[in-house]
């Protein structure tokens, strides 16, 4: 399962109903879905059409209707509230459209918050923390809190945060949708960069094209099933 | 990652409501701690002058005294029985009871008789000290009596003035005699106030020609030791006469004492019940602002449990500051309170179930009148952050992220 290429993420006959009052919405209709160790994916597709509705599922922060969810060959339907939760700590990192730092922690601590929880070592915490930071362009901001950081700064600590631990996969939710264009293409520079140099998966739920075209796959999803399934040459 | 940390930073992220949960958790604790140890002092007062004053710990009689009270139910030899007691570590003081018509220039009052033996007295009882006016029993004056302050109000006499005792003596005859009032007690207990006539035993021996016994066997224990090991001791080395202990003599005094205890904690309850109110709506308004950011920590990794406890201390924070706070305020309060008390002598002597209120109210503060409102806070809290910890715990977290 740990395999260089193999799959890390498994979605199969995945349908999800949300019930609104007396209708059902159907955000996903048998979606069937593997992806590669190392990949760094773009799900795409009008709103509504599921996007974010997968990444949820894939991160374990929500449940299907049926069909089942794999994460390095664990079958999410048989882990306890507690049991995903470590495994969310553990093997997935997030990126989301609105940052969602704790604004109680400075720029550090949001970074380190992952390896905090999983019992890493101070030292070796902040060796792995301060080198991502300063990765990013962001020494010397350390002990900001999130309020003083603008939102590519943010987002930066947000991306600390979600690949300090060295996940299985990380999840970026519309990652460049709240920050100006320069600071978009900056963002996706650096995780392309992480991808290319650190081999960590992304998959992307995005409207934006220059991550489309940044993207080495590309998964159109429509009313909830895949319209089409790209794979581009890495740029 | 820290928890406390960021449980610290959380509490003064809103400093106001922060700042008044702590308040009203400060003020309970100030007032409980205060109150708790007013009572307390309240009814160790009234329980040590009742000891001290009027009835020891425990009473030795003859076996029917208690029932038909006669001036012929006497224990024999009580000089004996005194010091076989004394060998067990225990004081005793012999007492004559009988009952008597007194009177005064203008008045008169039937009167219970009380003779003692003045030196021993002492050991087991502090009434010689409760002299409102004139001056305690003298060996050296037989003819001197000291009256309880309502009785010498019946009869209109003060200390100097002549008093005529008239009684049926042991033998038959009639007995009296004219004694002079050394001295008026302050008030003690009804009975004591309304009828008591103390005298030497000498006094009341020759007056009654009373043999060589006793009505009463007052016995006190060592602080600190068991008062139902006493009384058995007692009845190993009695086994004919009847020992009783004071809770047994006064069985409604002993349970009001127990019931008014019992009252600080009902009452200790109903104040904190407000604040368990307060704490709540607190911590409930914490959380539901907090939604969204549960839903991230809960994405990161946080589980239910680390959840729960991030809230658990948030409150446990406040309570502790609240406990610092509260305490230090008390400080000055207990140090004034134990030292020199509420003097409720303008009053006038008011009794609560025929005893005596003392007159000042002063506080006991210890570590179990202090540690029972501090626990009850912190069970309090515990319970009413119950609820907003469950809450955020079982927060689901893509539902929590999506929360506006």
């Amino acid at each position: 399962m740990n395999a260089p290429n193999g799959p890390v993420v498994e979605l199969k006959e995945i349908t999800k109903i949300y019930s609104q009052g007396e209708i059902d919405v159907h955000a996903l209709n048998g979606l069937d879905l593997t992806i590669r160790r190392g990949e760094f994916v773009a799900l795409c597709g009008p709103s509504g059409s599921g996007k974010t509705t997968a990444l949820n599922l894939i991160g374990a922060l929500d449940k299907p209707t049926s069909g089942e969810v794999w994460l390095e060959g664990e079958r999410l339907s048989t882990l306890s509230r507690q049991q995903l939760s470590h495994l969310r700590r553990d093997r997935i990192g997030f990126v989301f459209q609105a940052f969602n730092l704790i604004p109680v922690l400075t720029a550090y601590e949001n970074a380190e918050s992952v390896l905090a929880l999983q019992g890493c070592p101070a030292t070796e915490r902040r060796d792995r923390v301060m080198s991502l930071l300063t990765e990013v362009g962001l020494k010397g901001m350390e002990d900001r809190r999130p309020h003083e950081l603008s939102g590519g700064q943010q987002q930066r600590v947000a991306i600390v945060r979600a690949i300090a631990s060295e996940p299985a996969v990380v999840l970026a939710d519309e990652p460049t949708a709240n920050v100006d264009s320069e600071t978009a293409d900056k963002l996706i520079e650096i995780m392309a960069q992480l991808n290319q140099d650190r081999g960590i998966t992304f998959i992307f739920s995005t409207h934006d094209t220059r991550v489309m075209e940044r993207a080495r796959r590309l998964i159109r999803l429509v009313d909830g099933r895949i319209s089409s399934d790209s794979s581009t040459a890495a740029t | 990652m820290n928890v406390v940390k960021i449980a610290w930073r959380n509490v003064w992220r809103n400093k106001r409501r922060s700042g008044v949960t702590i308040a009203a958790m400060t003020l309970a604790l100030l007032v409980e701690v205060l109150y708790s140890g007013l009572v307390v002092g309240y009814m160790d007062g009234m329980e040590r002058d009742l000891l001290d004053l009027e009835i020891g710990d425990v009473q030795i009689h003859a076996n029917d005294y208690l029932e038909r009270p006669s001036i012929y139910s006497a224990i024999e030899s009580p000089n004996a029985l005194i010091t076989q007691i004394e060998a067990q570590g225990f004081m005793a003081a012999p007492r004559q009871l009988a009952g008597a018509l007194a009177a005064g220039e203008e008045s008169s009052a039937g009167v219970a008789l009380r003779g003692i033996v003045v030196e021993l007295e002492a050991k087991v009882s502090s009434i010689g000290t409760a002299v409102a006016e004139g001056e305690w029993l003298d060996p050296n004056d037989p003819q001197g009596v000291v009256l309880g302050r309502r009785l010498a109000r019946t009869l209109a006499v003060k200390p100097g003035d002549e008093l005529v005792l008239l009684t049926q003596a042991y033998d038959g005859s009639m007995a009296h005699d004219l004694f002079s009032v050394r001295g008026i007690l302050k008030g003690i207990a009804d009975g004591t106030d309304r009828s008591a006539v103390l005298m030497t035993e000498g006094s009341f021996r020759q007056l009654m020609e009373f043999p060589e016994a006793a009505h009463q066997i007052i016995v006190r224990r060592p602080e600190g030791s068991d008062l139902d090991a006493t009384a058995a001791v007692l009845r190993g080395i009695a086994p004919e006469l009847d020992v009783k202990t004071w809770k047994e003599l006064m069985p409604l005094v002993a349970s009001m004492f127990e019931s008014t205890r019992g009252m600080i904690v009902v009452i200790f309850l109903v104040v904190y019940l407000a604040i368990a109110i307060l704490v709540l709506n607190a911590m409930l308004m914490a959380v539901f602002e907090r939604v969204r950011e549960f839903g991230i920590l809960k994405a990161i990794g946080f589980g239910p449990f680390r959840v729960f406890g991030l809230i658990v201390i948030e409150a446990g924070i406040q309570t502790a500051v609240a406990l610092v706070v509260g305490l230090l305020l008390a400080l000055p309060g207990m140090w004034y309170l134990s030292r020199y008390g509420i003097d409720v002598g303008t009053l006038g002597g008011l009794s609560v179930m025929g005893l005596a209120m003392p007159p000042v109210w002063n506080g006991i503060y210890t570590l179990d009148t202090i540690a029972v409102p501090i626990f009850l806070l912190i069970l309090i809290v515990l319970i009413a952050v119950l609820y907003p910890a469950l809450k955020a715990a079982l927060i689901e977290p893509v539902k929590a992220m999506h929360h506006q």
